[in-house]
């Protein structure tokens, strides 16, 4: 390296270096530092508690189905997100006119916001004029009384369904890309093997998506660990609890109740466990089928 | 086969285009005939339900998202595009920790910060202002912003860069007039995603601005709240439809560079 450019590499990186840095790594490391302390409402004073919080976490009925709604969501969606990502992938290839119709809107919902999302369906679930009760009354099933919202037992699925409507779009642009990195050979070859369809579906394509699968799993993790807006419009997390997510049980505590010591150790544990699920994501899905196969 | 391939597509595209289709058409109705029959199409126009709607969230929060966005973009694009040069161009000692350093902003959620950053920005005066909110914007979209321009940046052959250098450029000049230029496209594929983003980001703006200054997803988001109490449908339809439009209209002409940012950020991430 020349010494002249060394001033230069600096000074080019200084200004982003200075926000993230100040805005990004300093909270989050205060955010660790916070979960140590208590506060009490507005006021700056604090106390340092140690692990006093972590062990009101652990006992923490609320904060315990905020994991087991996440869980269930997590699960839930994934299936769907993959599943469905595999097949409009698949669906969406090619130059038909049909193709070409599923392309140009299935990317739609993935540019609203989250907020306009929920409005959406909210209005969809509405129980005087939504067309979700309307649709069910045609099966012969009758809705829940208090409204899909209203009721704990629907409440979570109502808002996990949206939240598929508005990812799935993304997964399957996550699999297009990855049917396209699949070498034109090995089609070739399966198509003279005479390997089509179910077969050639799961004995080829699906392991050689393997490094996609990885990608879309880490990403559901994510996007199910992220979902706040969704759940605090369709139903501020009630009711009960039954469709809190991790986020919104967060929101409450540290700006509800300003009880901003607590909210970081929320934080902090939340951070570790997308830590904990990436970690074991890359570990289950470590190494590419090809290598090693007898 | 090939018909049962025609009618799933039919029935994703009718789920997605459904639902906007019936917004577009019930934020005309009254809310007489909404209730009444929320299926057919509306028998008088009631545009009134837009200048409520419009009232509603207010022309403020309309004009502050807009700056908000603009704003962000202005100083996102150069310093993200000055830190993406070096680490594509510029090897020095450390390049690797330090990149990847910046990307990991990319995969933890910004919330889990939300209450130091409110703490910091109570005591910088930031709270509640829109150079405040502009700045947190700027700083959460760099990892994306870097990422992405990198890859663009290690496109350029490096000959172009080494010419310019012995046409007596120094290296920052050389960015502003030749590379800063030649990224162009790598600048319009985050600068349109970025701005998709920021247009529709709920979370921070939520924490971070309160009571009169307020975006356009919080001023929809509070009409939406409100609904429990004071039942405005219509209103809430035509809203709805005031938000939407401006992000579909900007998908509709840019699909393919939304589409490259996506791909980018998610399979070579």
């Amino acid at each position: 390296m020349r010494r002249r450019t060394l001033p230069f590499i600096l000074g080019f990186l200084a200004p982003a270096a200075m926000l993230y840095v100040g805005l990004v790594v300093w909270p989050l490391i205060q955010t660790f530092r916070l979960s140590l302390f208590t506060t009490s409402g507005l006021s700056t004073k604090v106390n340092y508690v140690g692990a006093k919080n972590f062990e009101r976490l652990a006992a923490d009925e609320a904060y315990r189905q905020t994991l087991s709604n996440g869980l269930w969501m997590l699960v839930v969606s994934g299936i769907f997100l993959i599943a469905g990502g595999v097949a409009l992938a698949h669906l969406s290839v090619g130059n038909h006119r049909s193709a070409r119709a599923l392309r140009a809107t299935i990317l739609i919902p993935q540019v609203m916001s989250l907020v306009v999302v929920a409005i959406l369906w909210m209005f969809l679930f509405n129980p005087s004029f939504g067309p979700v009760d309307a649709i069910v009354r045609l099966m012969r099933i009758e809705p829940p009384r208090s409204g899909w919202l209203g009721d704990p037992g629907t409440a979570l699925p109502s808002v996990t369904a949206a939240f598929i409507w508005y990812a799935l779009g993304f997964y399957a642009l996550l699999f297009t890309a990855g049917l396209r990195q699949i070498p034109e050979e090995i089609n070739e070859a399966a198509e003279l093997d005479g390997a089509r369809g179910w077969f050639r579906f799961r004995k080829i394509t699906w392991p050689l998506l393997w490094s996609v699968k990885r990608i879309a799993v880490t990403y559901v993790v994510i996007n199910v660990m992220n979902v706040f807006a969704l759940v605090q419009i369709m139903t501020t997390g009630g009711p009960d609890r039954s469709s809190e997510s991790l986020l919104t049980y967060l929101y409450e505590q540290g700006f509800r109740n300003s009880q901003f010591g607590y909210a970081a150790t929320i934080a902090v544990a939340n951070f570790m466990l997308a830590m904990i699920l990436s970690l074991g994501v890359l570990f289950w899905f470590r190494r590419s089928p090809e290598v090693g196969r007898r | 086969m090939k018909i049962l391939r025609g009618a799933i597509i039919a029935l994703m595209v009718l789920a997605i285009v459904g639902p906007l289709v019936w917004v577009a058409m019930n934020s005309v109705k009254t809310n007489t005939e909404l209730f009444g029959s929320p299926w057919s199409p509306p028998k008088v126009l009631a545009w009134d339900n837009f200048s409520r709607g419009w009232n509603e969230i207010g022309a403020r929060s309309f004009v502050n998202s807009l700056i908000a966005t603009v704003a962000t973009l202005v100083f996102l694009l150069p310093i993200g595009a000055m830190a993406a040069y070096i680490f594509a161009k510029f090897p020095f000692p450390g390049r690797g920790t330090v990149y990847a350093l910046f990307l990991g902003g990319m995969m933890f959620p910004n919330f889990l910060v939300a209450i130091p950053l409110v703490l910091l920005y109570r005591d910088l005066g930031l709270l509640n202002t829109m150079h405040g909110l502009v700045l947190a914007y700027v700083a959460y979209s760099l990892s994306f912003t870097i990422f992405v321009l990198t890859g663009f940046f290690q496109a350029i052959p490096e000959e172009l860069r080494e010419a310019a250098e012995i046409d007596g450029g120094s290296p920052s000049r050389t960015f502003w007039t030749v590379m800063f230029p030649l990224v162009r496209p790598g600048l319009v594929v985050v600068g349109i995603f970025n701005a998709i983003g920021l247009w529709n980001e709920y979370p921070l703006a939520m924490v971070l601005l309160s009571g009169e200054n307020s975006t356009l997803p919080l001023g929809i988001a509070s009409m939406a709240m409100a609904q429990n109490y004071r039942a405005d449908w219509t209103g809430l339809f035509a809203a709805t439809l005031i938000a939407m439009v401006p992000v579909l209209i900007v998908y509709l002409k840019f699909r393919e560079q939304l589409q490259e940012a996506m791909v980018a950020g998610a399979v070579k991430g």
